[in-house]
């Protein structure tokens, strides 16, 4: 690779010859004599003299705006090649077809993994960077690619604030490009640049999960995620990003990755307040050598500050900034997260109320084989689809974009959430076929066709077992199932969200399938059991030890998570600090419930061991148990979704604030729009 | 493998299709930035750049400036002249002759009725020079009050007054450039990455190149004060102090530069006297800074080879003002610091067109830096003018800060408000809001029909804002830059200018006096009139004789004097250079500047000190940045810095709210913790409609009139959150 080579433009018809899998579109020549109006008058300028047409240069521009041409490390500091290009397949000179201009751009380290460089010690919190941004960007006040907030600490006047000044990142493993379900994401050889294409999203936000860095942005409005571009049109022609070229601090810069701008001394990971660089390997460096306090506080709500540790550097603490009282705060479970506490717990309900019959009588369960071959085994399986068709659809409420629901099985190579996606889905549908091949066996079925239109079927399928068949899609329809559970909490275990990101997350959807399950499909079998005349007991021993058994696996669950919760400091532990104080009574209450829960079914299920219990009463009883049940599976979800605290940067105390924005939207200070807070639609 | 679809995604960003760029400069602070407005193929404006080829800003904007283009079409703009009989009564719509004539006809029916000086004007820093020239002409001229001000009463005054006292003459003798030359730089109450980002720029671009000691006297540790090699954190309105006990230990210690006090200056021996009596022993209990630092830092200033101070609103603003200028002054002549690259007292002006205002406005008297109570220069203009010099008065009248009493006290009858919105602006506004309510008849020229002071108005006229309009503004270091025509006025606006030509047509002197149709005319006007020497035979150094528009747009901005004579695009980037100062006798004057403490200082009924000031992204009463979101949203409300034991104490919580109280009246404001402020100190952005305004006292400094906003006492109570949050919210509409 010759840099002769790169530097000379090509013509689209060469482009299309060597690249034919590139993006190449539809309207590429019709537009192309608009973008030529451009360039002509650009070139008019002796600044753009030798570059392409991607972004006009100004007349006279300056030194600070134009990249270095410097020498470049061939491996980033992890062992990956800056040398984007030779990872890939691709041709060098290729065009990236930005606004669907064919130009290929000028710059010569246009293949090379660009990123930030951000000298913390210079940073004044000036907006200039954000605003260059959202100017360039047309982004509406309360959206923003690039956002400074700040940590600050010290006592009068030996106080120190150090501004954070943050976008994308464009990591080497952008988890955002793994997670998202509709591969909006691709980091292009060009750069390095992680882009993603709004018109692909459909406003899921798991992107926004998983980034540590609070990169991508969810437009409420819109219901669309949109993100920093890395101002690739700028690059293009060898100049730097806009929020670059704006920043009067000379804190920002931009360049090739490991690359150390002139005057500039320290090439480092990390500074306070930026979450652990190995989770996505982020190309941003940093210099910070001014000595700051051993204590950072952060001015947003998040109940986070950092300590210095024995080697100098910064760890995430907890900070309790609202006390230590408990309080209830029921209201707030309310949030925009409700479809996805009804998903989950939907899901988890319809997985268990087919799984456990099911297994139950392949494993040689008596009830549940005298059940699955009744013909009340049909509702159960029409009574999981509904269940699970109303989950999947209120997950589909969650979206941005509803009706683009279908794109969330796109990226089943990476996303977690597409393969959850899948397996309910999958799921559904085998148990779809189940019912179907359920009908010919069901007695129900073939008098009431008798009834309805004369027909008796009886003799047609006589003779035909099914059941095999039956096995073979029930089985598929548990795999299927299974593997969605194993997806959906997958999908939480994400190094951005501490609080998430651990076993107790299993114990609550397992533990939530089964007590779930078990209440949904003891309530079919009972009446089943009951239209037969037969005895309970059984049914319930065996559903109640099941129904035991999802509340021990999440009462264990919930002491491991408090446990290390208890320990923990970073993000994880301040959630469960908002846990025991904002939702302390709240939090209590539902661990109480499950306790008493816990006793009661235990008991239930010894006393009715050793001596003889009403068999009404037991229902009764263990019915009571069940509705119990679900009020603390609600709680304990909404609390879920809640409490959990991101690896983000930290705010301003305006801007980036989910204190003040809760704050603007109850006192309607949101109604405004240049308040920058977003009224939540969805 | 992560990069490429199969199918690649389209790359799609925003492109503003920009068919051409127009120069023009900001309209928001007096650095003078130059900005390319980008307009489409269908003239409508879609972006702005900073211009890189400009030498103030060399391309950087700072946010203000990189969203202005938003504010032509924001909620508020006036759209139509509008007229009521009572300021309780509803607003017509009329037709601008109609409203101009009413205008006319009841201010001659005011000054028949109570003299031609119950009719007030009080104007802006905001308008263009050109504008300026042509209102001073009209009040001056035309109209003939002397009760005629410039809300840069509020904010430069005290600077003009202390630089007429020590050189002779208003105008900073300094520049940016200066930077790049000095080896210790002081700033005085000034916080650049806040107030002047782009100024910072520069600052930050010299000291990467070459590192300067860097002092900081402010008693919030803001960003410069943090990044400060030395933070002075001074008790407020102790500057004065400060400087006698540097100036006590420079003559002490023989640092002072005796041959150019000699050559240059007059007064030394009384200022030696004065100060013997600020040793830093003494002077460190009364300003907080203790002997040694003092010393240290009178030592390195006076040792640098060149120094240079900076000051902005922490000095201008406060009862010794013109007094901490005079006294700034003095710490550079004594170490021979005025005139030299890197050696100056440079104010760093607040409004963009603060210097044109006082250059032009004939606010403080006549036009170009002329005195009322100078015969020959009231003989020069009226003769220009072609007037009687006896319409003048003899001597200057009220201040704007002395305007609003005397509606109190009946004096003045009827106001002229032209872009600047007192309701907000004023210290102690509770008493604002009665003077203007008592007026007979208040009209209101301005961008925004929303301001607030447009409540009390019984005629609102709309102006046109920025580029579409056209002329020039000047800036710190004196440089002249031009606002070029871009669009046409937004709906029914005129631009100022021809306001104020329409209605000088409707008195008996308009007719008399020429008034050029186009603001070149007028900047014509204007050279001819900066040409020529001061009565005492120095040249004026106000001298624009050798600009025009053309060669100011070539040059990106002209520093005056730039002489007819002179070739080429480039202007005086200093001035003093050689010794010789505007004064009688060309000596600049050294004053002595005795400390007295008039304040109003914390105890125990209202413990805090009360500190006002500005945040980068809001301008002035937010008519323009709180209606442009992405300005607005770093701080679309009113709030607080206080510190964190002093809160905990108090049982005072981050982001809730309190009801602060004053002598005057009382506020709610959101309260931001920090150890940025110390233990006894609060401090509120002034920018909030009643807000920290209500609390001010602002005690006027005796030379300049300026009010002392930023010091004052208050204490802090309890009050209901939700009932705070909703008296927040209405007390505001933007």
């Amino acid at each position: 690779m010759s840099i002769e080579n790169i530097e000379e433009p090509k013509i689209t018809a060469s482009i299309k010859k060597v690249d034919v899998d590139l993006y190449i579109p539809e309207q590429a020549t019709s537009t192309s004599s608009k973008k030529e109006t451009a360039s002509n008058r650009a070139e008019e300028n002796k600044e753009q003299q030798g570059r392409s047409n991607h972004w006009e240069v100004r007349t006279d521009e300056q030194a600070y705006a134009y990249l270095p041409k410097t020498e470049s490390e061939i491996e980033n500091r992890y062992g990956k090649r800056i040398d984007l290009v030779e990872l890939t397949d691709k041709p060098v000179g290729r065009s990236m077809f930005i606004n669907d201009n064919p130009q290929v751009g000028t710059n010569p380290d246009r293949n090379k993994q660009h990123g930030f460089f951000f000298t913390a010690d210079n940073c004044i919190g000036c907006h200039a960077c954000e605003s260059a941004c959202s100017e360039k960007n047309d982004n509406p006040a309360h959206l923003a690619f690039r956002s400074v907030g700040y940590v600050e600490g010290g006592s009068y006047p030996d106080y120190k604030r150090m501004n954070i000044s943050m976008a994308c990142n464009h990591c080497d493993d952008p988890v955002c490009l793994k997670g998202c379900p509709t591969r909006a994401y691709t980091k292009h050889a060009e750069y390095g640049a992680v882009l993603q294409d709004p018109e692909t999203c459909f406003g899921c936000g798991y992107c926004t999960w998983v980034c540590p860095y609070n990169a991508p942005q969810l437009d409420p409005v819109k219901g669309l995620v949109s993100k920093c571009n890395m101002c690739v049109d700028r690059l293009e022609v060898g100049l730097k990003p806009a929020c670059v070229s704006a920043c009067v601090g000379n804190a920002l810069d931009f360049g090739v990755i490991e690359n150390t701008p002139e005057n500039r001394e320290q090439c480092k990971t990390a500074i306070p307040g930026f979450p652990s660089p190995e989770i996505t390997h982020p190309n941003i460096r940093f210099q910070q050598t001014k000595t700051l306090p051993d204590e950072l506080t952060r001015t947003d709500n998040t109940p986070v500050k950092y300590h210095k540790d024995s080697q100098g550097h910064y760890q995430p603490v907890v900070d309790q900034k609202v006390g230590k009282q408990k309080h209830w705060n029921l209201q707030k479970l309310n949030s925009r997260e409700n479809p996805l506490v009804l998903f989950t717990l939907l899901a988890q309900a319809a997985l268990g109320t087919f799984i456990i019959p099911f297994l139950g009588a392949l494993a040689g369960i008596e009830v549940f084989e005298v059940f699955t071959g009744s013909n009340f085994f049909l509702p159960l399986v029409l009574l999981s689809i509904v269940l699970m068709s109303l989950g999947l659809f209120m997950s589909v409420t969650h979206l941005g974009k509803p009706f683009r629901f279908y794109r969330g099985f796109n990226n089943l190579r990476y996303s977690p959430m597409s393969r959850e996606g899948f397996g309910l889905a999958m799921f559904s549908a085998s148990l779809g076929v189940t019912s179907l091949l359920l009908l010919p066996s069901n007695t129900w079925v073939i008098s009431s066709i008798n009834q309805l239109i004369g027909v008796d079927l009886v003799n047609l399928v006589t003779g035909v077992t099914l059941r095999p068949w039956v096995l073979g899609s029930g089985g598929f329809a548990t795999l299927a199932g299974l593997a969605g559970l194993y997806y959906m909490n997958q999908c939480y275990q994400i190094k951005a969200r501490p609080f998430w990101n651990h076993w107790q997350t299993v114990t609550s959807f397992v533990g939530n399938s089964l007590s779930l399950g078990a209440m949904v499909c003891g309530v079919v079998l009972l009446i089943s059991i009951g239209a037969e005349g037969a005895g309970f007991s059984d049914a319930l021993q065996i559903l109640g030890l099941v129904f035991v058994l999802g509340q021990m696996i999440e009462a264990v669950g919930l002491i491991g998570h408090n446990m290390m919760l208890n320990r923990s400091e970073n993000e994880g532990g301040a959630a469960h600090y908002v846990q025991c104080t904002t939702f302390g009574k709240t939090y209590l209450l539902r661990n109480y419930l499950l306790g008493f829960n816990l006793f009661m079914g235990c008991g239930l299920l010894m006393t009715s061991q050793v001596q003889n219990v009403s068999e009404s009463i037991t229902v009764a009883v263990w019915l009571s148990l069940s509705l119990v049940n679900i009020v603390t599976a609600v709680i304990g979800r909404a609390l879920f979704y809640n409490l959990v605290i991101p690896t983000t940067m930290p705010g301003a105390f305006f801007w980036k604030n989910k204190g003040f924005e809760q704050h603007a939207r109850d006192v309607g200070l949101a109604d405004n729009p240049t308040c920058g807070v977003a009224p939540l639609a969805h | 493998m992560l990069f490429g679809r199969k199918n690649r995604k389209p790359i799609v960003i925003p492109n503003k299709q920009v068919a051409k760029w127009k120069y023009t400069t900001c309209n928001y602070c007096s650095t003078g930035c130059s900005i390319e407005i980008g307009l489409n193929e269908h003239n409508k404006i879609v972006t702005t750049r900073g211009h890189a080829g400009a030498d103030v800003n060399r391309g950087k904007l700072c946010i203000k400036g990189i969203l202005e283009h938003e504010l032509f079409e924001s909620p508020g703009r006036g759209c139509a002249p509008l007229v009521r009989n009572q300021h309780f009564e509803e607003f017509e719509e009329s037709s601008w002759d109609h409203v101009l004539d009413t205008t006319a006809s009841k201010i001659k029916q005011i000054q028949a009725e109570y003299g031609r000086d119950a009719f007030a004007i009080v104007s802006s820093g905001q308008l263009l020079t050109e504008e300026f020239y042509t209102l001073g002409k009209l009040a001056r001229g035309v109209i003939g009050t002397n009760n005629y001000d410039g809300n840069t009463t509020l904010c430069m005054a005290s600077a003009v007054s202390g630089y007429k006292r020590s050189f002779g003459a208003d105008g900073p003798p300094g520049c940016y450039d200066d930077f790049e030359h000095t080896h210790c730089l002081m700033a005085f109450g000034s916080n650049l990455p806040e107030q002047h980002p782009i100024i910072y720029w520069r600052l930050k671009e010299a000291l990467e190149k070459r590192h300067f000691p860097l002092i900081v006297v402010d008693p919030r540790v803001t960003m410069l004060a943090q990044f400060a090699d030395i933070h002075l954190p001074i008790t407020p309105g102790t500057d004065c102090v400060l400087i006698n006990a540097m100036l006590h230990v420079i003559i002490k210690e023989g640092l002072q530069d005796q041959s150019y006090i000699d050559a240059h200056t007059q007064g030394f021996e009384a200022v030696k006297a004065l100060v013997g009596a600020y040793s830093p022993e003494i002077a460190q209990h009364i300003c907080g800074i203790d002997e040694d630092t003092i010393r240290n830092v009178a030592r390195l200033y006076a040792n640098a080879p060149a120094a240079m101070s900076i000051w902005t609103m922490g000095i201008n603003q406060s009862t010794h003002g013109s007094d901490g200028v005079a006294n700034i002054n003095n710490l550079n002549m004594l170490t021979g610091n005025i005139g030299k690259p890197g050696g100056t007292s440079l104010s760093i002006t607040g409004q963009c067109n603060a210097m044109g205002t006082r250059e032009w406005s004939s606010c403080s008297g006549l036009p170009g830096y002329r005195y009322l109570e100078n015969r020959a220069d009231r003989d020069e203009i009226a003769a220009f003018w072609g007037i009687d010099s006896d319409f003048f008065p003899k001597k200057r009248g009220l201040a704007e800060t002395d305007i609003f009493p005397a509606i109190e006290t009946g004096e003045i009858k009827g106001l002229w408000i032209v872009a600047t919105n007192p309701m907000t602006s004023m210290p102690n506004t509770p008493r604002i809001r009665k003077a203007l309510e008592k007026l007979d008849f208040l009209v209101v020229q301005d961008v925004y029909q929303d301001v607030e002071t447009n409540q009390y108005s019984h005629v609102y006229l709309p102006a046109s804002v920025w580029a579409e309009k056209e002329g020039t503004h000047t800036n710190t270091e004196r440089r002249v830059n031009l606002i070029s025509n871009v669009l046409p006025p937004y709906k029914n606006s005129k631009p100022d200018f021809w306001i104020f030509n329409q209605l000088a047509k409707r008195f008996e002197n308009g007719q008399m006096i020429h008034f050029p149709e186009t603001p070149e005319g007028a900047f014509e006007e204007m050279k001819y009139l900066s040409k020529g020497k001061l009565p005492h035979g120095a040249p004026r150094n106000l001298d624009i004789s050798g600009m025009s528009y053309a060669k100011i747009a070539a040059a990106k901005g002209i520093q005056w004097p730039f002489r007819e004579t002179d070739e080429g695009l480039k202007g005086t980037p200093r001035l003093y250079s050689d010794g010789v100062f505007a004064t009688q006798t060309g000596k600049a004057n050294l004053i002595p500047v005795d400390f007295y403490n008039n304040n109003e200082q914390p105890c125990d009924e209202y413990p805090f000190w009360l500190n006002s000031g500005r945040v980068v992204e809001h301008f002035h009463t937010r008519t323009r940045t709180g209606k442009i979101g992405n300005c607005n949203k770093f701080s679309p409300t009113a709030y607080m810095e206080m510190n964190p034991d002093a809160a905990n104490a108090l049982g005072v919580k981050h982001q809730s709210y309190v009801r602060l109280t004053s002598r005057r009246g009382d506020a709610v404001v959101m309260v931001q913790l920090t150890q940025r402020v110390p233990r006894n100190m609060v401090f509120i952005p002034f920018h909030y409609h009643d807000c920290v305004n209500r609390l001010t006292l602002g005690l006027l400094d005796p030379y300049s009139r300026q009010p002392a906003f930023k010091q004052c006492a208050t204490r802090i109570e309890a009050i209901d959150q939700v009932e705070a949050a909703r008296i927040n919210a209405e007390r505001r509409a933007f």
